[in-house]
């Protein structure tokens, strides 16, 4: 158990961050404007990182962190510190806005794009960590240590390119070069080993 | 379809996995919110996953983003402008300011932080500057700081520009040891640089600050990998 240190001093900043972005989630439901500003300083650098890494570009993040900063203000008030940690409140308010742009303009694109060996894949993102580094980056540090081990390197691959990049089954399928159902089937079995691992390491943390 | 029967619980659990991870197909995430919305069962199906799933992001390196986000934000709300902020932009974006500043000695510096210093009396600002000059001892960039704030104010000075596709990133160089990451400077002539801890902590051992050169999300290694470009000494007017 040599990472005990480590694991305890990131867990207590975690703690703290966790406590601070509550409370001042808590004053923001009762329009506390200044409360609001300080919570924009504290979380935006993550959000926007984690708008970039699925939109894939500045201005768009920029508009994804805008609208969802927008509906915080709105929906402080319905942020529940039993049932979730700040931050992946937070965290999902952002994924999700940019997961249903995403998934709205493959809604405007789909006829073209469907069995079209010739349409643009999508393209990695040249700089930068690979989603394989950062989802083993993630592992590292977190009670998944082991988890994403466990994982074969099909799933771990489709997994950390749904994760960070936003693809959806059809755009894994094209860029991972597999058939749609392979790929689906990857994402469910990677998804349901995650699953075990996670809730039996304590993931209820 | 109900989704909360006890025979359709795995069914459900599959549809949120895959509406956390985000690869649900556009029909089934729109139909999985929307029922979320009045099914307590399906909406903590999906925050059970989103929970999972989120520790997943906590290792992407932190961006800052542009300071045109927060204004735009605050137009929308129709939020009052930000008190410290407005007030230390008006005080950054004086031309005679900067001016002097440029071709200034640290004593100017000095004399104009107490001016300024002075000039507001309610909220003391014990300030902290760092002028960053290149090896040519060309001014690339000042960072300011008020003590007791988590973020460091930087501004551009002439016409120092990462280049293309790459960012600069702020250091901390400690008198002995590896140098500390402060965090990627946002493109812009005025922007500012998150701190995890108050300035005055987090420099409370730091000599020197510098600026290096690193693909746009920052150095992937924690080190500087880039071409340091500019560095300068850590002033305090406290």
């Amino acid at each position: 158990m040599s990472g005990d240190g480590q694991a305890q001093t990131t867990r207590t900043t975690t703690g703290e961050r966790s406590e601070r972005l509550a409370a001042l989630l808590a004053r923001i439901a009762l329009s506390d404007q200044r409360a609001f500003a300080d919570l924009y300083r504290l979380a935006s650098p993550h959000l926007y990182a984690v708008a970039i890494r699925i939109v894939r570009d500045g201005a768009l993040a920029e508009e994804m962190l805008q609208e969802s900063f927008v509906s915080i203000w709105h929906h402080a008030g319905t942020y529940d510190a039993a049932k979730s940690q700040p931050i992946t409140w937070l965290t999902s308010i952002v994924r999700n806005r940019c997961l249903d742009w995403l998934r709205r303009r493959e809604i405007d694109t789909e006829p073209l794009a469907t069995n079209d060996d010739d349409a643009p894949a999508w393209e990695p993102p040249s700089d930068g960590p690979s989603p394989v580094d950062l989802l083993l980056a993630a592992a590292d540090a977190q009670a998944l240590r082991g988890c994403v081990d466990l994982l074969e390197s099909g799933p771990r691959q489709a997994i950390a390119l749904a994760f960070f990049h936003g693809l959806s089954h059809r755009e894994l399928a094209s860029h991972l070069r597999e058939p749609l159902g392979t790929v689906k089937s990857w994402v469910r079995r990677g998804l349901a080993t995650l699953r075990r691992c996670l809730d039996a390491a304590g993931g209820a943390e | 379809m109900n989704l909360s029967r006890p025979d359709r619980r795995e069914r459900l659990d599959r549809l949120a996995a895959e509406f956390a991870l985000g690869t649900s197909p556009p029909r089934v995430r729109r139909r999985l919110a929307t029922i979320a919305r009045r099914d307590r069962a399906v909406a903590s199906a999906l925050s059970e996953w989103e929970r999972r799933i989120a520790v997943l992001a906590d290792r992407i390196p932190a961006t800052t983003p542009p300071p045109r986000v927060w204004r735009n934000i605050e137009m929308r709300l129709g939020l009052e402008p930000d008190r410290v902020p407005a007030r230390e932009a008006g005080w950054l974006r004086r031309v005679a300011f900067w001016r002097a500043l440029s071709i200034a000695s640290l004593i100017g510096i000095i004399v104009l932080g107490a001016t300024e210093w002075r000039r507001a009396p309610v909220v003391v600002p014990a300030p902290l500057v760092v002028v960053l000059s290149g090896a040519d001892a060309k001014v690339g960039l000042i960072a300011t700081a008020t003590r007791g704030e988590r973020y460091l104010t930087l501004k551009t000075v002439g016409n120092a520009t990462p280049g293309q596709d790459k960012a600069f990133e702020l250091w901390a160089l400690p008198q002995a040891g590896a140098p500390q990451p402060l965090g990627v400077i946002p493109q812009g002539s005025v922007v500012r640089v998150l701190l995890k801890n108050p300035v005055d902590e987090t420099l409370s051992n730091i000599p020197t600050l510098a600026v290096s050169v690193e693909p746009p999300g920052g150095s992937p290694t924690g080190k500087p990998t880039g071409p340091v470009v500019y560095s300068g000494a850590v002033e305090r007017m406290y």
